[in-house]
């Protein structure tokens, strides 16, 4: 018993113990980084609103994030009703097409894209950015969501269309429902998925700054920057915040009527 | 609905096929444009010789004959195989008996325990590796804490900039990844087994090696099929805590193609790797499925 706890102990320092000290250091009166601590300041969190390319990037990546999540969740949801809801004669070419990315390793997603958009001459942009996270994320929401498709009986769908239901109709009021949980949770893991990445970014953002993209540069010119610890903090915390707002509304929701608690299970 | 006119038993017909194109053609088109077609052009430019004058033209096989003969690949690949195997080891050796604690001892507490692995893995992967970096830098919070405590007089500055420092900082990174294939393999076993070995008189490392590492096995491949290949084509954590010691495959591909311009070579280098990949996931799916299917045959 005391062994276990002080092995989960151990892996909370190991995962999480990094951070808090980035944070603590973040309100350190020091150009650096060192112990013992000189004295509390906020100046570096007012630094970093002043610095242009921080504001930039932040919003390169959020913009990119905004847009790449939606079009994941449509794409990823068509793909894992069309690869788990149908029989024919091509689905196993599609579904290996529709995995494979998951399979190629980001490095590789990132430079294949920075050959092909400059052997077609297409200048990189945000543009070229999104376009190949989408390309790396979107498989990831279709097996999420095909996870969850797998869990129902399609018959609820043929009783649906039996009783005259449109396509359309079917999707909007059977599966979607059905399969509200994972999107909302592949919601959230594409949209991080997508502000995070770091090494689809690099390869094909030319001039762009993004906000992993703007850590990176800024690190690989100075030693220790205190306003990287201030944002890191900031983005850090924004993020825990986020994931557990969405854990209480998933809760909520739950309570309200849902058929289903929150098990592990489905966290995974 | 207007289309009243048409007979409803015309549009109840499951028009099997043209649903299936509905779904499918947009992803579909998608990864042929920007997937395959990128993929493709990889495969192609590794064929042809670049130079700072510019394409060069066909030159058939050289650019993968310089990757093999360059005596600098095969060390960097040296560096990277031991990195990626000794920090998957290493991982693996903390997420089993992670994955079984949270799988069978902590009941209350499961669930918040299983979000704080997921919440840390969707954290940011370049501040967490930028808070390594303080850690262990040579001024960093390691070595100004025990300098400080008078324990060391000199700074040890191999703690950063070193395999050892890829090792640690990737463990770190991968380890909610790893953690939560075997976590749901673990979570379909039935606990009352383990209590069994244990009235039998089982001690922790019979039951490691006889009962949760083979039913653990199938997540086990999974967390190989998604940690191994990310780890061993990292670019991020050996660029920031890798030093020269520390450079690996990723880095020097990085170097082929956005420092040198050697985009054949880069890309050669890039296609040897993309073949590793798929051959090591297919070797790990098959493996898993083997596994399963004893599992299932001796009825466990």
């Amino acid at each position: 018993m005391f062994f276990r706890i002080l092995f989960l102990v151990f892996i909370g320092a190991v995962l999480y113990g990094p951070l808090l000290i980035l944070a603590i250091f973040s309100f350190n009166d020091s150009i650096i980084i060192a112990l013992p601590l000189e004295g509390f300041t906020t100046k570096w969190y007012t630094l970093m609103f002043q610095d242009p390319g921080v504001i930039e990037a932040l919003k390169n990546s959020l913009i990119i994030a905004m847009i790449v999540t939606p079009v994941c969740i449509v794409l990823g949801t068509l793909a894992a009703v069309g690869i788990s809801r149908f029989r024919y004669a091509l689905r196993g070419p599609v579904a290996g097409l529709i995995g494979a990315p998951l399979v190629v390793p980001w490095l590789l997603i990132g430079i294949g894209g920075l050959l092909f958009f400059s052997k077609l001459r297409v200048p990189l942009s945000l543009g070229t950015i999104g376009v190949m996270h989408v390309v790396a994320i979107f498989p990831l929401v279709a097996a999420i969501v095909a996870a969850r498709l797998v869990r129902f009986d399609p018959s609820l769908e043929e009783a649906a269309r039996d009783l005259g239901a449109t396509q359309i109709e079917v999707l909007r009021y059977i599966v979607l429902p059905l399969i509200a949980p994972a999107l909302a949770a592949a919601a959230i893991f594409a949209f991080s998925w997508s502000f995070n990445n770091f090494t689809i970014t690099y390869f094909t953002a030319g001039f762009q700054s993004t906000f992993p993209i703007w850590v990176f540069s800024t690190l690989n010119h100075a030693k220790n920057v205190p306003i990287v610890n201030a944002i890191s903090t900031l983005v850090a915390a924004i993020q825990v915040v986020i994931l557990y707002i969405a854990w209480r509304l998933s809760r909520r929701w739950q309570s309200r009527g849902g058929d289903e608690t929150l098990t592990p299970e489905m966290v995974i | 609905m207007a289309a009243t006119t048409v007979p409803a038993a015309v549009t109840r017909t499951p028009h099997r096929r043209l649903r299936v194109i509905a779904y499918v053609t947009s992803p579909v088109v998608v990864l042929m444009l920007f997937f395959l077609a990128p993929m493709g052009v990889l495969g192609y430019f590794s064929f042809l010789k670049f130079s700072i004058a510019g394409v060069g033209g066909f030159t058939g096989l050289d650019n993968y004959r310089d990757v093999l003969t360059d005596p600098t690949f095969w060390d960097i690949l040296w560096t990277t195989f031991t990195i990626a195997t000794v920090s998957m080891i290493l991982m693996l050796v903390v997420s089993l008996p992670l994955a079984s604690i949270l799988a069978f001892r902590v009941k209350r507490f499961e669930l918040q325990l299983l979000l704080l692995l997921v919440l840390a893995d969707q954290l940011n992967p370049l501040i967490r590796v930028y808070a390594w970096r303080i850690l262990l830098g040579k001024n960093g919070i390691i070595n100004s804490t025990l300098m400080w405590l008078g324990v060391i007089n000199q700074p040890i500055a191999s703690l950063l900039f070193s395999k050892t420092a890829v090792i640690i900082v990737t463990a770190a990174e991968y380890l909610a990844i790893a953690t939560i294939p075997i976590y749901a393999a673990l979570k379909a076993v039935d606990p009352s087994m383990l209590e069994a070995a244990h009235d039998l008189g089982a001690g922790t490392f019979t039951l490691y090696r006889k009962i949760l590492i083979p039913l653990a096995a199938p997540g086990i491949f999974v967390a190989l099929i998604l940690v191994y290949i990310p780890l061993f084509t990292e670019f991020l954590t050996p660029a920031l805590v890798g030093g020269t010691s520390g450079f690996m495959i990723g880095n020097y591909i990085e170097q082929q193609i956005l420092k040198t311009g050697n985009w054949g070579v880069g890309s050669a280098m890039s296609f040897l790797l993309l073949l590793f990949s798929v051959v090591f996931v297919a070797i790990m799916y098959r493996l898993g499925r083997i596994n399963r299917l004893q599992t299932a045959s001796t009825g466990g």
